[in-house]
């Protein structure tokens, strides 16, 4: 049985209290690393959903200018004297023309309407006029 | 076993409340403060990793049995058996009786291994002696006969000459 002298001095010793360990080196960075592969997870997937989003958008933009240009230049009646032949628009008449020859000729008699400064004369309009005998 | 936040708590929970006698302990079984945190260290992770304590009984008991488990073997890994480090603290004094921490420490060192084992984990374990005795395998009346062997001599090298530990 422990005397009280003894148990005085236990009292005395438990005073002194032993120091506490470092902190466990994963207990804190294991809750911190989960939360942020958590936060990092939902920010990625909120760029792939905008990334995705964007470019939907932007697919669709583009396919809706083209059809939209295609439609604008795809009549041949409406090919205007001053818009300019490109592949876009020869692509659209040999779509849209009801025969090859009618999109032929309409590409290959276009009257070139280029404007002339006050003055000028244009030298094929001159030399059409000629008379040459031949 | 899936390891739950609650688990991943209790633990950490046993950590702070025991962590400092565990450490004590380890200190004395190690010799090294360095040795005994990674000791400590390694059963709290171990825990942590493989799932709860819900199974345990006794988990303070538990507790000190594989922190002492851990340091033997670090012990029988490193081979060797260091002293005990006279500078390092291992108490935080009352009342800033840093020469009472330094007598308590000496007091202890001195001790045989097996005695301050007992020793430590009745006062600063808080653990009873037949818990004492499951842990280190022994009778109830060895750990009390150890216990009185060690309180006196610590009581006797504590209120001797302030620097007896230097001689010891």
């Amino acid at each position: 049985m422990p005397t009280l002298d003894d148990e005085r001095f236990e009292a005395h010793l438990k005073r002194f209290r032993p120091l506490a360990p470092e902190p466990l080196p994963t207990v804190g960075t294991s809750r911190r690393a989960r939360r942020t592969f958590v936060l990092g997870a939902w920010a990625t997937a909120a760029v792939a959903i905008l990334v995705v989003g964007a470019l939907t958008l932007h697919i669709r933009t583009n396919r809706a200018r083209v059809t939209e240009t295609i439609g604008n230049v795809g009549n041949p009646g409406h090919l205007t004297e001053d818009q300019p032949l490109t592949m876009r628009s020869a692509n659209a008449l040999m779509a849209k023309a009801p025969s090859f020859k009618s999109m032929v000729d309409d590409m290959a008699f276009r009257a070139q309407k280029i404007p002339l400064p006050k003055g000028k004369r244009s030298a094929v309009a001159l030399l059409g006029k000629e008379k040459i005998k031949l | 076993m899936h390891r739950t936040d609650g688990d991943t708590a209790e633990i950490e929970f046993l950590y702070r409340q025991h962590g400092p006698a565990l450490l004590l302990f380890a200190q004395g079984v190690t010799g090294e403060r360095s040795r005994a945190q990674d000791a400590v260290h390694q059963v709290f992770l171990k825990l942590i990793e493989k799932g709860s304590l819900d199974r345990v009984a006794d988990k303070k008991a538990y507790l000190f049995a594989c922190v002492r488990n851990a340091a033997l073997n670090e012990g029988k890994r490193r081979d060797r058996n260091a002293p005990l480090e006279p500078d390092s603290a291992w108490f935080s004094p009352p009342d800033r009786d840093y020469a009472g921490e330094r007598n308590l420490r000496c007091a202890l060192g001195a001790l045989p291994n097996d005695q301050r084992q007992v020793m430590v984990l009745h006062i600063w374990g808080e653990l009873t002696f037949s818990q004492i005795s499951d842990l280190l395998d022994v009778s109830s009346n060895t750990v009390a006969s150890r216990y009185r062997y060690a309180l006196a001599k610590v009581r006797d090298s504590m209120f001797a000459k302030e620097n007896s530990c230097a001689n010891s």
